[in-house]
């Protein structure tokens, strides 16, 4: 006899004395030891499979996103056949697909209650089965040989629908690490350490061979080299059946003392390699990849058969039951009609439990189905619950804890709603095994505490997180705000800023005309933003450019233009004024338009408005001066007739701008301009031939000349600051002596007041 | 004697020099006192405590402007954390404002909505999805429940929506409600 079964002999005896001594053989803390029922449902042999009435498939899984469905009401489906399916990643958003658990139609897709304390319901596929059976035969199209990389494995899995089956319900293809090698044990778990429940029991001892061939194949993909298994000493029949399965295979089969929770994965992994897990750490990052018996015989009928997880072994027991059983159910049965078979002692009127008497849960609704992760149905009459007393602080629970927490302590807390320091308690790190309130003499429900401050927890840092967003996105909704204002001050500082320069190049001699433009371009485009300025300088250019590229063979027409040019000119000044005054979409827009045939389409458009214009305004000025408003009206009209002409010619960006033209040139009441009109049409006739025959090339040429223009421009100004009045100074008047100078300044500047005035009116009429 | 003066002197300005240069270069940019508010404050942007937003009622409140029990959706918890932070005397939130309500986001009846875009102009958060003419959406996990398109809307088709329920934001109930119920 060896020292340790020495000792093991000698606690055993001293636990008749002392019965907490019996903690002492096992390597994790506390632990229970309760009454554990489980001779009701082992000792019957496993019950044939039955096809209920009608099952139940929710697309939800106890962990991650509901799957889509592909099928639809009324359709008729083979067993094993895809129901739903992840439409997102299913890796991030462990989604896991729902298969036909038998063959018949689906009667419906809605929501039903779901196996969750919470009762609430949720989308669920509701199947009626035909009882004919009719199989997919390896509905994943697997060739039975063994996966050797990881990813070929997960992608079996995920297919398959394969979760943790034994509680949880984390989807395995999940949990299984991406690197081969990572892994360098793998661990089963058949301790099963719940009471009443048998199910692990009975499939370790019917199905070893599959359970060993599951787990060779996950360490073969995974490059694992040691699989141990766990299994309690309390199921003598499944370790032998285990160890004949697992003789002539690297399967260690260990036999592990008999303790609630021994089954928790923490536990078991202590109890099997010595590693306690550390805080917040999974067992895959240590390298150890734990599952359950149960998902060890699925990857196998999953990855040699190609069954997708249809049906899993189930206890039906209790004590209020008259023949409790293990059975193949089919996912999706409902709970009723398994009790049912078993035959209860009594009408069940009482709430049936799912899991065992420690972790489970009551359903609220005796119909709901059997998901993946149901191990046992409890059918457990209501005995008298015992009254809660006060906590008398006798530390029980912290010696039965076995995550060695301070039950005792986030107790108060949690009565206190101080989550935040049951959260420094580490209550995320209590597996809510229920050993505490086993043992709390005053029969306090710790567990419901604890997993009520999760939930809390829970929604605090989820809350903390949405507050966290709002501020961000609130903050950003303020800069954006800011950020607008401030553009929208500098695009009207440009803008005034522009109308300005044209009040007062307006005035200034035809000569000087395109170097006054350039300069005030030039001022705008430093002040207004770049995509602005660069539209205007193209409207510029474009401007400029009928003077000076001229081929040769244009030189005819263009001498005949050019007594008129230096109105049009003017003429085309205001119009850049005026647009871009009034609205920021024709330089754009001109920009736009870089073709020079659209460019003279537009002008000759521009052309016939200007005609209809000057009718217009011929009907105005024989009209009375208190009239002037209504002509202005009448003229618009017309203009606004023209433009809408002007459609088929498509260049609706010039109609602001003809618009703005009339206003302005009522406004001005400047007779001249009719002359200017007229000229400017036979002009603009002549000038646009000529760029309708200039080539792209000669745009380059033109906009060169603009610029050189433009640094002419500059050069003077630097060289005679003054000469910038002159600039101000009528056409009709030539360079001038000094009293006609200051004479032409005071006109000058009296005609820019009442310009911009008229600018002024024009903007707000606008608004 | 004259050492001891002269010790002291040298002291006082080694000393003085070191503060002044501490204060230089540990400078305290803004009250930090209304970042610690603004941190506890729900962040609904809701302005119904009379500020435009947490942020400014928190830098309010740090200068000693506001009362400490203005913000409704905090409710008391929030008053109890910001007299602490401040050291203002605790103050009876206003009535009918003491009772948390449950967390409601804005839905908008998709029919009902002509586009007007007003809504989105008053969401703080921009929550809400849309374009003139076109039909609007709230985004339910970026709204903070804040009300403030509610009255807005000039067709009435958004109103606030207790969060659903489902089995990812189900809380456990406390156990003793559970005995009380029973």
């Amino acid at each position: 006899m060896n020292p340790s079964n020495l000792l093991s002999v000698a606690l055993r005896f001293l636990a008749k004395l002392y019965p907490a001594s019996k903690r002492w053989l096992h390597r994790f803390h506390g632990g229970v030891f309760p009454q554990y029922y489980k001779s009701l449902s082992a000792t019957q042999p496993i019950r044939k499979a039955f096809i209920p009435e009608k099952l139940i498939l929710p697309l939800e899984q106890p962990v991650g996103l509901p799957a889509e469905t592909l099928v639809k009401v009324g359709e008729r489906v083979k067993k094993n056949q895809l129901l739903a399916q992840a439409s997102k990643d299913p890796q991030k958003a462990l989604i896991v697909p729902v298969h036909a658990p038998t063959s018949g139609t689906v009667m419906a897709i809605q929501p039903m209650t779901l196996p969750h304390p919470s009762g609430l319901q949720d989308q669920c596929i509701v199947l009626q089965p035909d009882g004919l059976d009719e199989a997919i035969v390896n509905a994943l199209e697997v060739d039975g040989s063994h996966p050797g990389s990881p990813e070929a494995l997960k992608s079996t899995l995920l297919h398959a629908g394969i979760v943790g089956m034994g509680g949880a319900g984390f989807p395995t293809y999940a949990k299984i690490p991406n690197q081969r090698g990572k892994i360098h044990t793998l661990l089963i778990n058949g301790a099963e350490c719940e009471p009443f429940i048998t199910c692990d029991d009975l499939l370790m001892q019917t199905r070893a061979q599959e359970i060993v061939q599951g787990a060779l194949i996950t360490a073969h993909a995974l490059g694992a080299s040691k699989i141990i298994c766990g299994i309690e000493t309390n199921k003598p029949e499944a370790i032998r059946a285990m160890q004949e399965a697992a003789s002539n295979t690297p399967v260690e089969i260990r036999s592990v003392e008999t303790v609630y929770p021994m089954g928790g994965q923490k536990q078991l992994t202590l109890e099997l390699t010595g590693v306690e897990m550390p805080h917040k750490a999974h067992a895959v990052d240590l390298g150890l990849l734990m599952m359950n018996v149960a998902t060890y015989a699925a990857i196998y009928r999953a990855v040699v058969h190609g069954e997708p997880l249809t049906s899993r072994l189930v206890t039906v027991s209790g004590l209020g039951l008259n023949k409790p059983f293990n059975i193949h159910a089919l996912i999706g049965t409902p709970f009723s009609a398994l009790a049912e078979l078993a035959e209860p002692k009594v009408t069940l009127d009482y709430p049936l439990v799912m899991g065992g008497p420690m972790m489970g849960f009551q359903v609220q609704n005796n119909d709901v189905p059997v998901i993946k992760t149901t191990n046992c149905i409890l059918a457990n009459p209501p005995e008298p619950v015992a009254m809660q007393m006060p906590c008398i602080r006798c530390g029980e629970c912290m010696q039965a804890c076995p995550v060695n927490l301070l039950p005792q302590q986030m107790y108060w807390h949690t009565q206190a709603h101080e989550y935040d320091k049951v959260e420094k308690l580490n209550v995320f790190d209590c597996i809510e095994c229920g050993c505490c309130s086993y043992v709390c003499p005053s029969h306090i429900p710790l567990v419901q505490y604890y997993r009520h401050a999760k939930s809390e927890i829970k929604a605090m840092h989820a809350e903390e997180k949405a507050t966290e967003l709002a501020k961000q996105r609130h903050e950003f909704k303020l800069a954006r705000i800011e950020r607008e204002k401030r553009e929208r001050e500098a695009r009207l500082k440009a803008k005034k800023e522009a109308v300005k320069k044209e009040a007062l190049a307006e005035e200034s001699p035809s000569a000087k005309k395109p170097e006054a433009t350039a300069k005030s371009a030039a001022e705008a485009a430093r002040a207004a933003a770049a995509k602005r300025a660069a539209a205007q300088k193209q409207s510029q250019k474009s401007d400029d450019s009928n003077n000076p590229p001229i081929p040769p063979a244009r030189l005819k027409a263009i001498e005949a233009a050019k007594k008129a040019a230096a109105q049009k000119a003017q003429q085309k000044n205001e119009e850049s004024s005026a647009s871009s005054k009034v609205n920021r979409e024709p330089p754009k827009s001109e920009q736009d338009e870089k073709k020079p045939d659209a460019k003279s389409a537009a002008k000759a458009a521009a052309m016939k408005a200007a005609q209809k214009r000057t009718q217009a305004k011929k009907q105005a000025s024989t009209e009375s001066a208190s009239e002037v408003t209504s002509a202005k009206k009448d003229a618009r009209q017309r203009a606004i007739e023209a433009a809408k002409k002007r459609a088929a010619a498509k260049k609706a960006e010039l109609q602001p701008m003809a618009e703005m033209e009339t206003e302005q040139a009522c406004s001005d009441s400047a007779f001249p301009q009719q002359a200017d009109v007229k000229d400017n049409t036979t002009a603009a006739t002549e000038l646009t031939e000529t760029t309708t025959s200039t080539p792209a090339s000669e745009k380059e040429t033109a906009r060169r000349a603009a610029i050189k223009a433009a640094k002419e421009a500059v050069a003077k100004r630097k060289a005679a600051s003054p000469s910038k009045t002159e600039q101000t100074e009528n056409t009709a008047t030539p360079k001038p002596d000094e009293d006609k100078r200051k004479k032409a300044i005071e006109a000058a500047r009296n005609r820019a007041a009442q310009k911009r005035n008229a600018a002024n009116e024009s903007q707000q009429g606008d608004k | 004697m004259i050492e001891a003066v002269l010790i002291f002197l040298g002291l006082a300005l080694l000393f003085g020099i070191l503060l002044g240069y501490a204060s230089v270069r540990f400078k305290v940019e803004g009250n930090p006192m209304a970042d610690q508010i603004d941190k506890v404050l729900p962040q609904t942007q809701c302005g119904q405590c009379g500020y435009p937003g947490c942020r400014p009622y928190a830098e309010a409140l740090a200068n000693g402007e506001a009362e400490v029990n203005l913000c409704i959706p905090g409710g008391n918890e929030v008053m109890i954390e910001i007299s602490e932070i401040t050291g203002l005397e605790q103050k009876p939130m206003a009535e009918g404002a003491a009772e948390p309500k449950p967390k409601e986001v804005a839905f908008i009846d998709e029919d009902l909505c002509i586009g007007c875009v007003l809504c989105i102009k008053e969401c703080p958060v921009d929550a809400i999805l849309g374009a003139t003419k076109q039909m609007h959406t709230v985004i339910e996990k970026e709204c903070t429940g804040c009300e403030k398109c509610v009255p807005v809307c000039p067709v009435d088709c958004i109103e606030m929506r207790p969060v659903e329920v489902t089995t990812k934001n189900w809380k456990w109930p406390e156990p003793q409600t559970i005995q009380e119920g029973k």
